[in-house]
């Protein structure tokens, strides 16, 4: 009994003044990640760091909703092509909510696991995007290469854009988990108790 | 003049969600609302009272709360559903509506969620936003705003919907002296009840008629300036007035205690009694 | 004199055309160049696109975002001119490098593909205002709640936009050189994201307590006035909605029958 109604307030999410302003933090958060990562220019996108927090947060709708709208707005105001990956990012909102909820960013060993699971989820929504828009590239150096040089020796092309895909997933979406379970390690209880508090 | 509240706390305990330490500790006051200054160091319980005040905790923030408020005999919660509360926050720039073009949409936001017409909207705008020096900015960006002018914007926002109990979290810390000067002259002159946090203590003993001393939670002592000034005499967290130190270094008093406002240290110097 | 006319005329049509439709031409544009099967019929779509992008009032943005697809384009066009599967006619040589005709009409379809959608999108946002969507939007029926939601967003992203390029360009002026190995890069990124974070949320909270006072779920909450007329708009969501649903429906018939 106990355990239904904790997966049933898992999922329940309303549109409060709460949510409603965490949403636009999130995003305005995966841009600022994003920025860094290439001002840095380090080899990983970065820009879902907000999403995982909205989702450790506030739940897995709310990082999925968080998602959904930073690709969409995003393609709309600054890069077009960031739309379609809306479904990534509701792919990964919901993976981490979830993961979260099951308490595997409770401690750093198992933030590791949980991360694998979430690039799995990351790149096998991603790569049919890749595939059906950019012939299965990611534009991203390295994992072009890795692809250019799976297709050169007649590798299935949706094989080969899964591996670019999930090579730079893995990579990302590790360092975006552990610095998401730093992060709220450090956040303050009053601010995580106001978002816990209005799921 | 105006509108005086009676507030009434008793025995009221507090303390955040997830927290063990109270913010407010067996708050008991029985008083009348007219122009009341909230002072004490930081961390004292001032913001959580206003919070409290506002219906914020509970609503919005989780807390534990014992004790009961009323305002003019009713209960906090009743209260504040018939009638308009507003609050004024520390940060300006966060309590913005983040989506307004201009200062007017800014300070016309609460105006449409009261459902008022165009034209009384309109009024509502132009009349705030001369009392508070912004007419000139009206057709500008928020983000184009100065600190001390994003903090009088977002005390303009909340007087346009002519609140029936206004609080204001220390609400001129970004402001130049001149704009603090002019925000207390209007405050003076304003005629619903206020209770204001800050550290401002020459200001709030021209403005104030009551002041509240909150430390560590627990209310320490509520009452007229003059009274507060002299019974923390010698209390170095307590600031003192301009006037009611160079009232104590002249050794001038006016009315039985040390002046609180330029004007009393003026009768003081001039009539009063000499030490 | 006459430069200033036809372009304040030029914002004229398209300034009574409401962001819903031309949203809906995005989504039309794209299936269009999707179910178009080879460079001619692309090709077609996307000089439709490119004369909506010649009654653009500003075209500068548009080349920032042209230019960062332009050079995965390349690339596609060089990956998969050599190395796609169907290659079988060679186009040219390069010295040793035989490229495929096949692999690079693909990616030209592709690419065109790309260019569609971003030269329909900037259409959509160079020619609205976001006061202009966030009122035309409630007016159409979505509550305020989402409204906010949505625009708060737009409000946000180009704002840091805008004040990350500022502090990119004062640290060059200031002669700030980039951190050079992977490790002084993660020493640098730590102590300026957790802050900001933090405050993000924090602005967050503050922000939705404010909003709540100032009652952003009034129940009584008027809508906006604004002042424009558009031109058909029913009319021209029925429309495109209808010939969206056309084209996605030829999309599937095609992928059944193959």
């Amino acid at each position: 009994m106990e355990a239904k109604n904790e997966n049933h307030s898992m999922w329940k999410f309303r549109l409060t003044a709460a949510t409603m302003t965490l949403i636009p933090a999130a995003v305005g958060i995966n841009y600022v990640a994003k920025a860094f990562a290439e001002g840095l220019k380090l080899p990983v996108w970065l820009g879902s760091l907000g999403t995982f927090l909205a989702s450790m947060l506030a739940g897995p709708v709310a990082g999925a909703i968080s998602g959904f709208i930073n690709n969409i707005i995003y393609g709309l105001t600054l890069s077009p092509i960031s739309t379609v990956y809306c479904l990534t990012s509701i792919g990964i909102g919901l993976a981490v909510g979830i993961l979260y909820e099951k308490g595997y960013f409770d401690k750093a060993s198992k933030v590791l696991p949980a991360a694998l699971v979430i690039a799995l989820v990351s790149a096998v929504i991603s790569t049919p995007l890749n595939v059906i828009f950019w012939g299965g590239q990611t534009g991203i150096a390295w994992g072009d290469a890795l692809f250019a040089y799976m297709t050169a020796h007649h590798v299935s092309i949706w094989i080969a854009s899964f591996a670019d895909e999930f090579v730079l997933d893995l990579l990302d979406k590790v360092i975006v988990a552990y610095l998401a379970y730093l992060i709220y390690k450090q956040m303050p209880k009053r601010l995580v108790f106001f978002f816990k508090g209005n799921r | 003049m105006g509108n005086h509240l009676q507030v009434a706390f008793d025995q009221v305990n507090l303390n955040y969600a997830g927290f063990d330490e109270l913010a407010l500790k067996k708050l008991t006051l029985h008083s009348e609302i007219n122009k009341v200054g909230l002072i004490g160091p930081s961390h004292a319980g001032k913001s959580t009272l206003l919070y409290l005040l506002a219906g914020v905790l509970d609503q919005v923030i989780p807390t534990e709360k014992s004790g009961t408020i009323a305002l003019d005999g009713q209960d906090l919660v009743n209260w504040l559903a018939s009638k308009q509360i507003g609050l004024v926050l520390q940060d300006p720039a966060s309590q913005l509506s983040g989506m307004a073009d201009t200062v007017f949409d800014e300070i016309a936001f609460g105006l449409y969620n009261q459902g008022l017409e165009e034209a009384e909207i309109e009024k509502r705008v132009q009349a705030v936003a001369q009392k508070l020096d912004l007419e000139d900015f009206l057709d500008q960006a928020p983000t184009a705003l100065s600190g001390g002018q994003i903090q009088r914007l977002a005390i303009a926002s909340i007087i346009a919907l002519k609140p029936d109990l206004l609080l204001l979290d220390d609400p001129t810390s970004q402001m130049d002296p001149l704009g603090r000067q002019h925000f207390f002259a209007w405050l003076k002159e304003s005629d619903c009840p206020v209770i204001i946090a800050s550290s401002e203590i020459d200001d709030l003993a021209e403005v104030c008629d009551q002041l509240w001393v909150l430390e560590d939670g627990e209310l320490q002592m509520a009452g007229k300036p003059a009274d507060i000034f002299m019974k923390f005499a010698n209390d170095q967290e307590i600031a003192k007035p301009a006037a009611f130190l160079m009232g104590e270094k002249m050794g001038c008093k006016f009315d039985g205690h040390y002046p609180v406002t330029a004007d009393e240290l003026m009768k003081a110097a001039a009539y009063g009694n000499h030490d | 004199m006459d430069a200033a006319k036809s372009a304040s005329s030029n914002a004229n049509w398209t300034a009574s055309v409401d962001p819903v439709t031309k949203l809906l031409l995005i989504l039309f544009f794209t299936l269009a160049a999707f179910c178009a099967q080879n460079l001619v019929e692309a090709g077609i779509v996307l000089v439709f696109t490119l004369a909506l992008v010649f009654a653009l009032p500003t075209k500068k943005s548009l080349w920032a975002m042209t230019a960062f697809s332009l050079f995965i384009i390349v690339t596609m066009v060089v990956i998969q001119g050599l190395f796609w599967p169907s290659n079988q006619t060679v186009a040219f040589h390069l010295g040793t490098i035989d490229f495929y005709q096949e692999g690079l009409k693909h990616a030209l379809l592709l690419g065109s593909r790309i260019l569609v959608i971003i030269f329909s999108t900037s259409f959509f946002i160079e020619t609205t205002t976001l006061s202009e969507n966030s009122r035309y939007l409630e007016k159409s029926g979505l509550s305020f709640k989402q409204v906010y939601v949505l625009m708060s967003v737009c409000y946000i992203l180009p704002q840091m936009h805008r004040n990350l390029q500022k502090i990119r360009f004062a640290q060059k002026a200031r002669g700030i050189q980039p951190a050079k190995s992977l490790w002084s890069k993660a020493k640098t990124l730590m102590p300026v994201l957790v802050p900001l974070i933090v405050k993000s949320f924090q602005e967050a909270m503050n922000r939705s307590i404010s909003l709540q006072l100032r009652g952003f779920d009034s129940p009584v909450r008027r809508v906006p006035k604004s002042d424009r007329t558009y031109w058909q708009d029913r009319a021209c969501h029925r429309l495109l909605a209808a010939l969206s649903l056309v084209l996605v429906g030829v999309k599937i018939w095609e992928i059944i029958c193959k």
